[in-house]
């Protein structure tokens, strides 16, 4: 046997079926809401704010104490401690002050969640309503009310820039090239502004938490977590627990988005939980809940300005983003620095300069979406791509062309671009939307048109996010693999046996995966966000899966007298391809091997073990953005869109749509498409229905009735997803994520294809039929 | 506020249960009967996940009292495989990748298997129009659609093969 | 929608009562305090968002006749107060006789709703944008009414007092709809617009409903109704006249939308502005109309 045939065996690059799904579609699949802790369990409520900013000047809880069923009543009062993923500006029940309509003020825990529930009304807090902060570009200024006035002093990430006495929670800056030169040079400049709304991630499972404080002090959690790691080192920390003292288990998650990420009702229940030891409590959202107080997507108002010569090349691009942080800001402040970095899109631009803002507002708590900061950022940035396009009179996509990144193009921050397939993936999504050929409209009463968008996009984390992972082998020839990454819907686990199979050397249906991720016992992930499980955690499982390899090779090598070398490990078992001799791993992991000579044993239970962390980012500098490589890489990739305008209505109508994303490999092909479609679609909703209508602060559409979600009817009629692979060196066998960046592309691709259509383009999403008809009246498209 | 003695078939299997008025049927499945595979994504009849068959048809359970279920036959999720093989839509489901984070999962099988009841060959406008109440975040719809397809067609060839 | 939703549905009584009268009497002696339920698609989303505070819900789905759905060519459609929409929808007299009831039961929201959905709990909550109201409306529907003085009927023209509020007395039930006989001929289109394309409520809805009448100078009878622009839904007999007296032209299509326009009294919500609204009666109208009578054999206008 040729050792370069094990090569046939694995399942890279195959489409197994997903490790999860047989128990998801019999209802066996296990959520934290569906794990039963019988007469013990206690039920959460938590007493929020009515205001958007105010003083908390009284609280008497003594009548809800006083109601039978009752087990504790709490308020911040109680617990001291701030918390923060960056920045650590919250407390976990408002102390002083309250920032949202929906800020945490006191919680309570009762044997019934309708007693809970009443118990809130027997509340009484006193408040001073304070002026609030609406709009993140005033939030900025001088004259805005100071939200945080501790804000100086507040414990910060070292890569987080707050402005003390400001509501400025960081500002990121791009310094590069010589602006005003570049300006002179430029046959073209646009200036242009566009205001994006806040969204929320809205998952199908809403946030719940479970946690129990044993007599000893001990802290169990079993909450829907994308981030049971940093849950973990983050509520302890505040709490003053140990963190091995705190245990997170994390079952099934029906979705995240990013809006599971960190710390944000967990932190209530295991407060609350401390009070009544002995008793599970369990904290569950109502849909309500979920849209007013989870992590919304960020607000951002944003300002570009770009310039191109003559034959299109960019030439310069001055950028100013304020993003509405909200009340806190558990990752708002890294999402503003993502785009800072990432503020000239897929191009090649000399000069740059960005300001970045984060802001604190008086609205709900920003935190990361898919795509942290990228879908905003772009929205505007690819419509001004069109328009310069436009004004030089180009073609878009040749535009697009002349300046996307290539291997060796100089980022933004200085550094040097990876090699990346942008190009072949502008160029197949142009082809497959047929870029260039005019269709005629369905009907006389419709228009149509074409869209096309680019993107990039980096994991956006801290330099020192790590993965690890662990592979144990058992009798029977399974192996174990051990991970601390979440599957939220990604396919995260099959992809990761996927790779342990394909590493270690068995068929993908010997691998057991050991889940759900218990803190206790799963290896450390830093958390699943930023597209970064299939790279990041990937690499570990190689190291695991190698560290177990050479263990079990250097034991056969030995009980066979052989050199480590001639062995490999095929479909579950070592062979030689000098002695042709074979044996499976069933015969020997666990008891070992007699030795040679029959004196004793060799080896014993085998546990490969491996880490990863990328050691190779390097800082920016603070006053210019500029580093080596503030990044580990970046995917890139296109969408483009074909569109109908309802002239009678204004409804928009997505008749097909093109994805294609350079993944370097994809290692489960239809997943890959699986996630280009969610985030297609996700992008299409976002673009014509959604927005978090707030009003002085008030959410006004907090439920499904109106907030309104692309259901099965307004999904695309066609939609096709593509495929590029240019290897990504630091990735597991070239991979790049691609969970985000599918939905990074949608808003833009759709706003210009409206502007195809009709010939109008509007400051930002939802294009809702209302606003795309009233804008065509306005410009005398249709008649009143 | 009062309690009743109902009696109702769940999944084939004869229940006897005391609720108190304000009960949901959702909360009935989950809580006391510990059925959890019926999930509560809005508790207001709007996501689709907590869909059930009531005597045939499909219904949210949130907006279902337990109390009127007294009699009534119920299918959930859980009632769908068959001696541990799983029903046409589910195998569907599987081999279409229409699953992703499955908390829509149980809602989407009970109103395609519901729709598949009264119409064993659907056309796409149908099967969008079927499902316009089971809300996914996940998968962009395409693949659930596609399952519902596959379905049709093992259905058809199961009914071939039987007749 | 409330901030203040309730994770679960506040604590009442049920009550199930078996006859009308007991269930009249329950209602008028606990007036402030029961309400009646039928399919509890709306009634228990409120009572979550603490907007109904409710002692005792009385289920009058199992009280006789309630769940009746019989048609009659004399006397035209009887639908008991419990039959529920999708009932409606798969009902063969309904589709042949009424398809223009069937066709706005099927814009409601989810098939799964339209299992417990009724036409009759549509109409007692008399919100402006029910969709069912219009084609009611239209098709000139009687409400049966039992109420501690008995049995009556009530045209449903008079019924709706604005948002929520009816004609009903304390202790009354509607206990069916009555349809008259379907005119001969006669066709309807249900226009819907809502912020996505299926399953929203209505930010506009145009009901048409024509039939041929040989003696007026158009030769056909064409009724217009709108929901979502008005405190209540509204039929627009001015509408009407005008389209019988003339010969139907395009330009009287037009004349007929601006009428419609000019009738509703839209407000701004958080669903629309008011100016869209006004906008959408008249495109939505214009479309109902030109379908409409395309189908009487008037095409091509």
């Amino acid at each position: 046997m040729a050792k370069g045939n094990s090569e046939h065996t694995h399942p890279i690059g195959e489409s197994t079926k997903r490790v999860d799904a047989p128990d998801k579609v019999t209802g066996a699949a296990l959520y934290a809401d569906d794990i039963q802790f019988g007469n013990a369990l206690l039920h959460a409520r938590v007493k929020r704010s009515p205001h958007p900013h105010a003083l908390i000047k009284r609280i008497n809880i003594e009548k809800a104490r006083a109601l039978p069923g009752v087990k504790a009543v709490v308020t911040g009062e109680d617990f001291p401690g701030h918390i923060g993923l960056y920045l650590q500006d919250r407390y976990i029940f408002c102390r002083d002050r309250v920032r949202y309509v929906g800020d945490p003020v006191a919680g309570v825990a009762a044997t019934r969640v309708e007693i809970a529930e009443a118990a809130l009304d027997l509340i009484e807090v006193e408040y001073e309503v304070l002026p609030p902060v609406l709009d993140p570009e005033f939030g900025a200024s001088p004259t805005a009310p100071i939200i945080h006035p501790e804000l100086g002093q507040y414990v910060v990430a070292n890569f987080i820039m707050p402005v003390a006495g400001t509501n400025i929670s960081n500002h990121f800056k791009i310094r590069k090239g010589n602006m005003t030169e570049a300006w002179g040079q430029c046959a073209a400049i646009i200036e242009r502004k566009y205001r994006i709304p806040h969204i929320q991630h809205v998952p199908l499972e809403p946030h719940v938490a479970i946690a129990k404080v044993d007599a000893s002090g001990e802290v169990t959690l079993w909450d829907s977590s994308q981030s049971p790691f940093a849950q973990r080192d983050l509520i302890a920390q505040t709490l003053g627990i140990n963190q091995s003292s705190m245990r997170v288990v994390a079952p099934v998650v029906g979705g995240g988005f990013g809006g599971k990420a960190g710390v944000s009702m967990e932190s209530l229940a295991v407060a609350i939980a401390t009070k009544v030891r002995g008793h599970p409590v369990k904290l569950l959202l109502t849909r309500e809940e979920e849209f007013y107080t989870a992590f919304v997507r960020q607000g951002l108002i944003s300002y570009f300005k770009i310039g191109c010569d003559a034959s299109g090349k960019i030439l310069a691009m001055e950028n100013t983003f304020y993003w509405d942080g909200g009340a806190y800001t558990e990752y708002g402040v890294n999402i503003t620095r993502a785009a800072g970095y990432s503020c000239t899109g897929p191009y090649e631009v000399p000069n740059v300069k960005t300001d970045s803002y984060c802001v604190y507002t008086n609205h709900p708590v920003g935190g990361p979406m898919r795509g942290f900061g990228m879908p905003e950022m772009h929205a505007g940035l690819e419509q001004c791509i069109d328009d310069l396009a436009y004004q030089i009179r180009m073609d878009p996509v040749e535009l697009r062309r002349r300046n996307c990144l290539t291997e060796h193009s100089i980022l933004a921050t200085g550094g040097k671009m990876h090699p990346t397939g942008l190009a072949e993936c502008l160029e197949k999504a142009a082809q497959a939307i047929g870029w260039g050929k005019v269709a005629p409209p369905s009907s006389p009463n419709k228009r149509r048109g074409k869209g096309l968008a680019l993107m990039w996009k980096a994991p956006a984390m801290p330099p020192n996010a790590g993965s690890s992972a662990w592979i144990e082998l058992s009798e029977d020839g399974m192996i174990t693999l051990g991970i601390g990454c979440q599957d939220i819907g990604q396919g995260a686990f099959t992809v990761a046996a996927q790779m342990a199979a394909a590493a270690f050397g068995v068929p993908f249906e010997s691998v057991r995966l050991a889940t759900p991720v218990d803190t206790r016992y799963s290896p450390y992930e830093w958390q699943t966000v930023a597209s970064r499980i299939t790279w990041s955690t990937g690499n570990a499982i190689i190291n695991a899966a190698n560290d177990a390899r050479t263990q079990v090779l250097e034991l056969v090598a030995n009980a066979w007298e052989e050199n480590i070398d001639d062995l490999d490990i095929i479909d579950g078992s070592v062979v030689s391809f000098k002695t042709e001799k074979e044996i499976s791993l069933k015969k020997l992991v666990v008891y070992g091997l007699p030795k040679p000579d029959g004196s004793g044993w060799l080896g014993g239970p085998i546990i490969g073990r491996g880490s990863f962390m990328p050691t190779y980012v390097t800082g920016l500098d603070p006053e210019t953005g500029q580093g080596e490589q503030a990044v580990v890489h970046f995917t890139t990739g296109a969408q483009a869109i074909e569109l109908e305008v309802d002239l009678d209505s204004g409804k928009i109508e997505i008749l097909k749509g093109v994805a294609a994303f350079d993944v370097g490999k994809a290692i489960n092909p239809e997943m890959v498409k699986a996630q280009m479609e969610g985030g297609l679609v996700q992008g299409i909703s976002s673009a014509l229905f959604e927005q978090l209508q707030l009003k002085g602060g008030v959410v006004q559409n907090a439920s499904f009735v109106d907030y309104r979600i692309a259901t099965t009817a307004d999904a695309p009629l066609k939609m096709q997803s593509i495929i590029v692979e240019v290897p990504q060196a630091d990735g597991p066998w070239g991979a790049r994520g691609i969970g985000e960046h599918s939905m990074v592309p949608t808003v833009p691709a759709i706003a210009n294809a409206i502007y195809d259509a009709i010939g109008i383009r509007f400051d930002g999403p939802p294009f809702t039929a209302e606003k795309v008809y009233l804008a065509m009246l306005d410009a005398g498209i249709v008649k009143e | 506020m009062n309690y009743h003695k109902i009696s109702l078939t769940v999944n084939g299997s004869q229940e006897d249960v005391i609720v108190p008025s304000n009960m949901t049927l959702m909360r009935m499945l989950r809580e006391t009967l510990a059925l959890t595979g019926t999930k509560n994504g809005c508790s207001a009849g709007e996501c689709g996940a907590c869909t059930v068959l009531m005597n045939g048809e499909p219904i949210n359970s949130c907006m279902v009292l337990a109390v009127e279920c007294d009699g009534a036959t119920l299918l959930t999720v859980e009632g769908l495989a068959q001696d541990g093989h799983l029903a046409p839509i589910q195998a569907a489901l599987i081999e279409a990748g229409g699953v992703q984070c499955g908390f829509c999962t149980p809602g989407v099988l009970i109103s395609a298997v519901a729709l598949l009841r009264r119409n064993p060959d659907p056309d796409e406008a149908e099967i969008r129009e079927a499902l316009v109440g089971n809300l996914c975040r996940c998968t962009g719809y395409e693949r659930i659609i596609e399952s519902v397809k596959v379905a049709a067609k093992k259905q058809a060839a199961l009914a071939f093969t039987t007749a | 929608m409330s901030l203040d939703s309730h994770p679960t549905l506040p604590e009442f009584d049920y009550i199930s009562p078996t006859t009308l009268l007991e269930a009249s009497q329950f209602l008028a002696q606990h007036a402030e305090q029961a309400r009646p339920f039928l399919g509890g698609t709306d009634v228990l989303v409120r009572m979550r968002d603490g907007f109904l505070k409710p002692r005792f819900l009385v289920d009058v789905k199992n009280l006789p006749g309630m769940r009746e759905l019989a048609f009659n060519p004399a006397q035209g459609l009887t639908i008991g107060s419990a039959v529920t929409m999708n009932q409606l929808i798969a009902s063969p007299a309904v589709q042949k006789h009424y398809p223009l009831l069937a066709e706005a039961c099927q814009s409601v929201a989810s098939y799964q709703l339209r299992n417990r959905a009724t036409v009759a709990g549509n109409i007692c909550n008399a919100s402006p944008a029910g969709d069912t109201l219009g084609a009611c409306l239209a098709l000139d529907a009687r409400l049966q009414i039992y109420g501690l003085h008995g049995k009556r009927f009530e045209a449903l023209s008079s019924f709706f007092l604005g948002p929520g509020k009816t004609s009903l007395a304390h202790g009354d039930l509607v206990t069916a709809i009555h349809l008259p006989p379907p005119k001969k001929g006669a066709v309807g289109r249900y226009l819907k617009l809502g912020r996505n394309k299926l399953s929203d409520l209505a930010i506009v809805a145009v009901t048409v409903l024509g039939w041929p009448e040989v003696e007026l100078p158009s030769s056909m009878r064409i009724r217009v109704a709108l929901s979502s622009v008005a405190p209540t839904p509204l039929l627009l007999l001015n509408v009407e006249n005008y389209l019988a007296e003339r010969t139907i032209t395009s330009t009287s299509v037009l004349e007929a939308a601006a009428m419609a326009a000019e009738a509703c009294a839209p407000i701004d919500d958080i669903r629309s502005s008011a100016r869209y609204r006004k906008g959408m009666v008249k495109n939505l109208t214009i479309r109902a109309l030109h379908e409409v009578l395309e189908k009487l054999g008037k095409p091509a206008l």
